[in-house]
C-alpha cells in the first residue's frame, strides 16, 4: 500500500495531425503533476475550457490514453506497467468513470439492470451470502434509488438525473477508490443538479471515495471540491485549496474564468450585469 | 426603423410586440390504436414588450422549446395547436404564424421575426459558404445592389467582431464561438422587431459565452429589437434578461422582473431553483428537490408541481391554480402563495 492514491508526475500528451508535409503537433497536456492522498479522501476539481486538456488528462488517469512522457502511479503501480488482463481488471475495479451525458453512456436498447448485473458479475467475487440482486440493490440505495424502480426499465424511461444516479451506482458496485467524473452535471437539469453534487459529497464523506471532478462550472466546483486545478491549453495555471483559489484567483486566466462565470448575483447587483458590460466594470468583486 | 410600414400593416406602438394568450400545443399521436396526447404547452399567457429582453427558464421537457417553435410557426405533426392564440404587433391578427398564409410568413420571417436556434453547429448548411447563407436569408429582404448588400453585411459582421474573411469560409472552418456569432449576425442583419433565441449559448465555453451574450444584448440595444431568450441556465437570465418567466411541466408558473425573481421568488419551485444555485463565497449546504418532473403524457391532476411541493395542500391535488398577479408586475400560479385564488 502506498500513501499516495494517485501520483501524476510531469505527464504530457501530444497528438500529431496532418500528413507528412503538413504535420502539426498539438500539446494537449503539458507537464502536469498532482497527487491525491490515500488516507484522506477528497474531491479534486480540474477546471478549464474546452481544449484545455482536462478531458485528455482524465482519460490518462483512466488509463485509456497513454501519456507521451511522464508517469502515472495509482496506488503505487505504474499505469504503463498494466499489461495482463488480470491487472487491468483490478485497476478498473479501483478506478471508475462517470461520463457527461447519461443518455449517451447507456445503450437505449438495453435494460439498465443489465449494466448493473454485468458490472457486479465482473468485479465482485461470488459470495454465497450476498445474491447479485442484494448487491445491486445496495448500490442503488447509496444513490437514493432502489432495484424496484430501475428493474426492467430502459434508459428513456428515466430522467437525466435518475440515469446519472444509475451510472454512479454502477460505478459504486465495483467498490472503487477513485471516481473520475467528466462534467457529470452539465447535462442535468437545474432542479436535479444539486442533488447529484450533494451525492458526490456523501460518497467522499461516508464511503471514503476520492473523486476527480472535471468541470467548467466554477460555482459547483467551489461548492464541493477541496482542491482545484485550473488548466489552460494543457498547462496548469493555478492550483490549490478551492476556497482560496476561487475567492482570490491570482493568475490572469483564472481571473478571466472567474469573471466570465455567470453568477446569479448579477440579477440583483447592477454593477456586474450585462448592461454595464461594454464599459469597464465599476466594482471588482 | 419602421420604414417597412409601407408594406401594408401599421404597427401600433403601444401594443406589445408579441402576446401569447392561453396557448395550448400538444403532441398528438394515434398509432396502432394507442392514442397519446402530450401536453407540452398547456395554457400559457404572456407578453413581450417593445425593446425588452424577456427570459423563459425551465428544465428540459418543461415545454420551452415547443413554446418557442409554436410562436415561430414551426408547427408540424405530431405537434398541434389545440387552443389559444399568438399575436404579433407586425402581423394582422391571424392568431399565430402557423395560421398565416405562406406569402405572409415569407415576408415576416427574418425581416420582423428571426430565430437563433439551439446548437449553432447544425443550423448552417455545411456545404455552403457563409456568404451564400447570407444571400439566401437576407438578400430578398434587404434588396439593393449586391455591392451595397455586401457592404452592409461586412459592416454588420464588424459589430459582432467578425472578420469579413469568414464570409468565404465553410461552417466547419469556424470555431464554435465564431459560428454562433455568425448565426447571430444572420438573425439580426435585417434588424428584426423580435428575435427568438433558443439556448443560444448552450454549446459554448464560459469565456465565449459571456462574450456572445454581451453581443446579443448589445445588438438588441443598438437596433431596438425585442428578444425572447429561452435557456435553463439561470446565470444567463441573471445577466441578460429584464423580465423572466419560469416554466414547469408546460405551464408558466411565475413571472416578474428578473431582479425580483432572484430577490423575492414566490412559487415553491422557483424558490427552490434560486436557493439551490451554488455561489462562490457561500458555503451553506444546498438541498436537492425530491422526485422527478412529471410525464407530460399523463400529468398529475391539479397543480403539476404538487407531488414534489413542500407546501402541497388538498386543493393543489384537484384544481389548477390560475396565474395571478400577487404583487405589482409579479404573477404566480400557486394556491399556497395566492390565498385569494382559493375558492
Amino acid at each position: 500500500m502506498s500513501e499516495l492514491l494517485l501520483d501524476v508526475s510531469q505527464v504530457s500528451k501530444t497528438f500529431t495531425r496532418g500528413g507528412l508535409l503538413s504535420r502539426q503537433r498539438i500539446v494537449a497536456v503539458d507537464d502536469v503533476s498532482f497527487q491525491l492522498d490515500a488516507r484522506r479522501p477528497e474531491i479534486f476539481a480540474i477546471i478549464g475550457e474546452s481544449g484545455s486538456g482536462k478531458t485528455t488528462l482524465s482519460r490518462m488517469i483512466l488509463n485509456v490514453e497513454t501519456p507521451s512522457s511522464g508517469k502515472l502511479l495509482f496506488d503505487g503501480t505504474d499505469l504503463a506497467a498494466i499489461r495482463t488482463s488480470a491487472s487491468r481488471m483490478s485497476f478498473m475495479q479501483k478506478v471508475q468513470p462517470i461520463f457527461q451525458n447519461p443518455f449517451e453512456s447507456f445503450n437505449p436498447l438495453r435494460r439498465l439492470e443489465r449494466y448493473l448485473f454485468m458490472t457486479q458479475r465482473r468485479f465482485i467475487a461470488a459470495d454465497q451470502r450476498v445474491t447479485p440482486e442484494m448487491a445491486v440493490d445496495a448500490a442503488l440505495h447509496k444513490v437514493g434509488l432502489s432495484l424496484k424502480e430501475v428493474s426492467r426499465r430502459y434508459p428513456h424511461e428515466l430522467s437525466g438525473g435518475q440515469l446519472q444516479r444509475v451510472a454512479i451506482a454502477r460505478a459504486l458496485l465495483a467498490n472503487p477508490k477513485l471516481i473520475v467524473a467528466d462534467e457529470p452535471v452539465s447535462m442535468i437539469d437545474a432542479s436535479l443538479r444539486i442533488s447529484i453534487v450533494n451525492l458526490f459529497k456523501t460518497l467522499r464523506d461516508d464511503l471514503g471515495i476520492s473523486i476527480i471532478y472535471v468541470t467548467h462550472d466554477l460555482a459547483t466546483a467551489y461548492y464541493i471540491s477541496d482542491r482545484i486545478m485550473i488548466m489552460q491549453k494543457g498547462n496548469v495555471v493555478e492550483s490549490g485549496d478551492a476556497r482560496t483559489v476561487l475567492k482570490a484567483p491570482q493568475h490572469p486566466y483564472s481571473r478571466q474564468l472567474r469573471e466570465a462565470a455567470l453568477l446569479p448575483e448579477a440579477a440583483t447587483d447592477l454593477s456586474v450585469s450585462m448592461t454595464h458590460l461594454t464599459s469597464p466594470r465599476a466594482s471588482e468583486r | 426603423m419602421l420604414a417597412e410600414t409601407t408594406q401594408g400593416y401599421l404597427p401600433d406602438e403601444a401594443l406589445p410586440i408579441l402576446s401569447v394568450h392561453d396557448l395550448q400545443a400538444h403532441f398528438r399521436t394515434d398509432r396502432f390504436g394507442v392514442k397519446r396526447d402530450v401536453k407540452a404547452v398547456d395554457g400559457i399567457s404572456f407578453a413581450v414588450r417593445r425593446g425588452e429582453i424577456y427570459g423563459l427558464a425551465g428544465e428540459s421537457s418543461s415545454g420551452k422549446t415547443t413554446l418557442i417553435k409554436t410562436i415561430a410557426g414551426a408547427v408540424r405533426p405530431p405537434l398541434e395547436v389545440v387552443g389559444g392564440r399568438v399575436d404579433f404587433a407586425f402581423l394582422p391578427s391571424y392568431g399565430g404564424l402557423h395560421r398565416a398564409p405562406a406569402a405572409e410568413v415569407a415576408r415576416i420571417r427574418w425581416r420582423h421575426l428571426s430565430y437563433i436556434m439551439q446548437g449553432s453547429m447544425n443550423v448552417l448548411n455545411p456545404l455552403r459558404r457563409l456568404w451564400a447563407s447570407f444571400v439566401d436569408f437576407a438578400y430578398p429582404h434587404i434588396g439593393g445592389s449586391r455591392k451595397q448588400f455586401e457592404q452592409e453585411v461586412v459592416a454588420h459582421l464588424a459589430r459582432l467582431r467578425l472578420d469579413p474573411s469568414v464570409l468565404a469560409a465553410y461552417p466547419h472552418e469556424l470555431s464554435g464561438g465564431m459560428r454562433q456569432r455568425a448565426t447571430i449576425a444572420l438573425a439580426t442583419i435585417c434588424r428584426p422587431d423580435l428575435i427568438l433565441a433558443d439556448e443560444p449559448t448552450n454549446a459554448l465555453d464560459v469565456v465565449v459565452q459571456k462574450e456572445v451574450l454581451g453581443m446579443i444584448s448589445g445588438i438588441q440595444r443598438e437596433i431596438g429589437s425585442s428578444v425572447l431568450l429561452v435557456t435553463h441556465d439561470l446565470g444567463v437570465h441573471a445577466h441578460v434578461t429584464g423580465r423572466l418567466g419560469i416554466m414547469y411541466a408546460g405551464r408558466l408558473i411565475e413571472e416578474a422582473a428578473t431582479a425580483e425573481i432572484f430577490r423575492n421568488p414566490l412559487h415553491p419551485y422557483t424558490r427552490h431553483l434560486i436557493s439551490s444555485l451554488p455561489r462562490i463565497g457561500d458555503d451553506v449546504p444546498r438541498q436537492g428537490l425530491e422526485g422527478a418532473p412529471p410525464n407530460l403524457a399523463d400529468p398529475p391532476p391539479g397543480c403539476r408541481f404538487h407531488p414534489r411541493c413542500p407546501l402541497a395542500m388538498e386543493i393543489c391535488r384537484c384544481q389548477v391554480p390560475a396565474t395571478l398577479e400577487t404583487a405589482p408586475a409579479h404573477r404566480v400560479a400557486c394556491f399556497a402563495v395566492n390565498r385569494s385564488a382559493q375558492p
